[in-house]
């Protein structure tokens, strides 16, 4: 040989003996991956549950003494569906992962559920909600085993209790219906639509936002004129405490009713004293009313004492600690877990979960609540 | 017919803000051929100076304190946008076309990060200015409505004075114009650019209070699609163009708001005011009021 292609050849087999040293057996180490908004306008919920999980693996950690230490590999999606995409196949690249929490958007988990399912990894959702995301697993185009679930409650579950509240209690004949032209906003406005109408009411205009757009006067102006008794708006807390506010600055006086993705902080800072009167859907209990969730409550805020309790950290928390239990009963086989989510009766934060066989979470409370004082307190 | 009036006022409004902005992207394409992307994070950055002033100033009277607050956005703006083209622009600008662009990106992306590690999470603007109404007749609008017309106007018709009537404003037409000659003529065109990024960067430190009390409240991503739409803004009116800009921005503002309140399904507005944009390059690609650039043979 020349020397030249004797000292390649010696450092391509130098460098393939280094490569082999990173090939030992790991010691033990499986890794849940969390696949979440961190960045972006939903990036505060995000970070919030990303702690909410953390504590969740730290407080199963320090139970009984197991060969398997469970670490996180945390994935920014941005809320970006092709961004979730991309996430999604880093982490079914990552023989160490077991089961994945996330995403947050019914528009990132959609997309990804296909990719995580062919993978045989066990998905489960804190918060995404559009009920297409556990159905399609029912169609016959899907070939792969059936790993999505969530631990919230649906849209459809959402929006009907919503237009039932809205048309009996509320009494409104007509109203004027928002949505943000998300999979989520949308979803759960088409729900609200579906029902009302079916109660014998009247969605007098079914409009859409851009996701961003901070001036609604233009539509607000435009619904002024359509008079209606009430206004719905499907979509998340940015938007929605603007559109409040620049409601009832416009004169508008009539009840806002919106959906769960405005319980959170940032709305009543968003629309100030227009907040007040609003109607929220909440999926599930909020974890400061459940019993099973008060510890939860004053172990996060011990941990965490700068941050407040975002909307979903405690659904975060539940489905980590209802991954945990899994992988702790049947060790790091991914198809075993599956199995052993969907059998489960988990008792938590979020009261008793267990998952029908689409995936959805059996537990389908809705509370109601508005807005007094400036603070969220359940109505009625 | 009164709903049309109603639609046109907010689309004004609306416009008012987006001309602001829009003047900040056509100065400096004008002089430099360079479209500066962190012009919205400026934006972003003016309604938080804005928010610091007026907490600093809570305890005097709101005509003390509202002035005060527009004074210290202006300048702090103005200097951000300095400083941005001194260490970001200025030693990129023999190197080639693209790279400012590229700078431009990041000081945007800097300073959206800066201020969401800061605070992540919305700030409330407080509305300083007292509840009241200004009836003309034909059209009420709103004190802050008003305020924010009236500001901005004065705003753009200073600017156009200034650009016209003075030497300096002479010395920037000669730059914008020809960089060279001008500096054969004498012209300290640096100083000149830096000059015209702290009038852009202060229209918009403006433009960020007004928004911010408006819609009252702040967030570190509050930028970019205003700064999007002013860019469009300047674009119809014809970028390097500052009348243009100023008639781009209200005239978006008015298609926005048209769109949102006429078409049958609200959500269309923006194809419906950025297909007239197309429209409107198709027939004048240097926009509404550009200059026709002919070839010289």
């Amino acid at each position: 040989m020349r020397a030249r292609s004797k000292r390649r050849n010696l450092f391509l087999a130098a460098a393939f003996g280094v490569g082999l040293l990173g090939c030992q057996p790991k010691d033990n180490i499986v890794k849940i991956a969390v696949a979440l908004p961190l960045t972006g306008d939903l990036g505060s919920l995000g970070q919030g549950i990303k702690r909410a999980i953390e504590m969740a693996v730290n407080d199963a950690s320090s139970g009984p003494e197991n060969s398997l230490k469970v670490g996180l590999a945390v994935y920014d999606d941005r809320s970006d569906p092709k961004e979730a995409v991309n996430v999604a196949n880093q982490i079914v690249s990552d023989p160490s992962v077991v089961g994945v929490i996330g995403h947050f958007n019914s528009g990132c988990s959609i997309p990804t559920a296909p990719i995580y399912a062919r993978a045989g990894l066990v998905v489960l959702s804190p918060a995404a909600s559009n009920p297409e995301l556990t159905l399609q697993q029912l169609s016959p185009q899907w070939q792969w085993p059936r790993t999505i679930f969530r631990v919230n409650t649906t849209d459809d579950v959402q929006g009907s209790f919503a237009a039932d509240f809205v048309r009996t209690k509320l009494n409104v004949r007509a109203i004027s219906i928002i949505h943000d032209k998300t999979s989520y906003g949308q979803g759960v406005a088409e729900e609200f639509s579906k029902r009302f109408v079916s109660l014998g009411g009247k969605a007098i205009s079914f409009n859409g936002i851009q996701v961003g757009d901070k001036d609604f006067k233009a539509l607000l102006t435009r619904v002024r004129a359509e008079n209606p008794q009430a206004i719905y708006f499907g979509g998340m807390f940015s938007e929605g405490g603007l559109l409040v506010r620049q409601a009832r600055e416009l004169g508008l006086k009539m009840p806002f009713v919106t959906d769960e993705a405005n319980y959170d902080p940032e709305f009543l800072r968003i629309a100030g004293s227009a907040a007040e009167g609003s109607y929220l859907t909440f999926l599930g209990k909020p974890p400061e009313l459940t019993e099973s969730a008060k510890d939860f409550v004053s172990k996060y805020k011990a941990r965490y004492p700068d941050q407040e309790i975002k909307a979903y950290d405690h659904y975060g928390y539940e489905a980590a600690a209802i991954l945990l239990e899994a992988i702790h009963a049947v060790g790091s086989d991914r198809a075993k877990i599956v199995e052993y989510v969907r059998k489960i009766h988990h008792t938590g934060v979020l009261g008793v979960t267990s998952f029908d066989e689409k995936g959805d979470t059996l537990n389908k409370t809705i509370t109601l609540f508005t807005v007094k004082n400036g603070q969220f307190v359940p109505a009625e | 017919m009164q709903l049309f009036i109603d639609q046109l006022v907010n689309g004004l409004t609306l416009g008012a803000i987006y001309a602001l902005i829009a003047l900040g992207y056509t100065m400096v394409y004008g002089i430099l051929r360079m479209i500066n992307f962190a012009h919205s994070e400026i934006f972003m950055l003016g309604s938080l100076f804005g928010l610091g002033a007026i907490a600093l100033t809570a305890h005097l009277p709101w005509f003390v304190a509202l002035p005060l607050a527009f004074a210290l956005s202006l300048v702090g703006c103005a200097v951000v946008a300095g400083t941005i083209e001194k260490v970001a622009y200025a030693p990129l600008r023999r190197v080639s076309r693209l790279a400012p662009l590229i700078s431009a990106i990041g000081v945007s992306i800097v300073l959206q990060n800066i201020v969401f590690l800061w605070r992540n999470e919305s700030l409330a603007f407080p509305n300083l200015l007292p509840s009241f109404q200004v009836n003309l007749g034909f059209a009420v609008l709103s004190g802050l409505q008003a305020l924010i017309l009236a500001v901005s106007i004065i705003l753009m018709v200073a600017l156009h004075l200034f650009v016209m009537r003075t030497q300096l404003g002479k010395a920037m037409r000669a730059c914008a114009q020809d960089p060279d000659a001008a500096a054969l003529m004498g012209v300290p065109v640096n100083q000149i650019i830096t000059l015209t990024f702290l009038i852009g960067g202060g229209l918009g430190g403006a433009a960020g209070l007004l928004n911010g009390m408006y819609y009252g409240s702040i967030k570190y991503n509050m930028g970019f699609v205003p700064g999007m739409k002013a860019f469009t803004a300047a674009v119809l009116g014809g970028i390097g163009n500052i009348p243009g800009a100023m008639l781009g921005g209200f005239l978006m503002g008015i298609l926005e708001s048209l769109g949102a309140g006429f078409l049958p399904q609200a959500e269309w507005k923006d194809v419906f005011s950025f297909t007239i944009l197309i429209g409107v390059l198709i027939f004048r690609p240097s926009g509404i009021l550009g200059e026709r650039v002919t070839n010289k043979i």
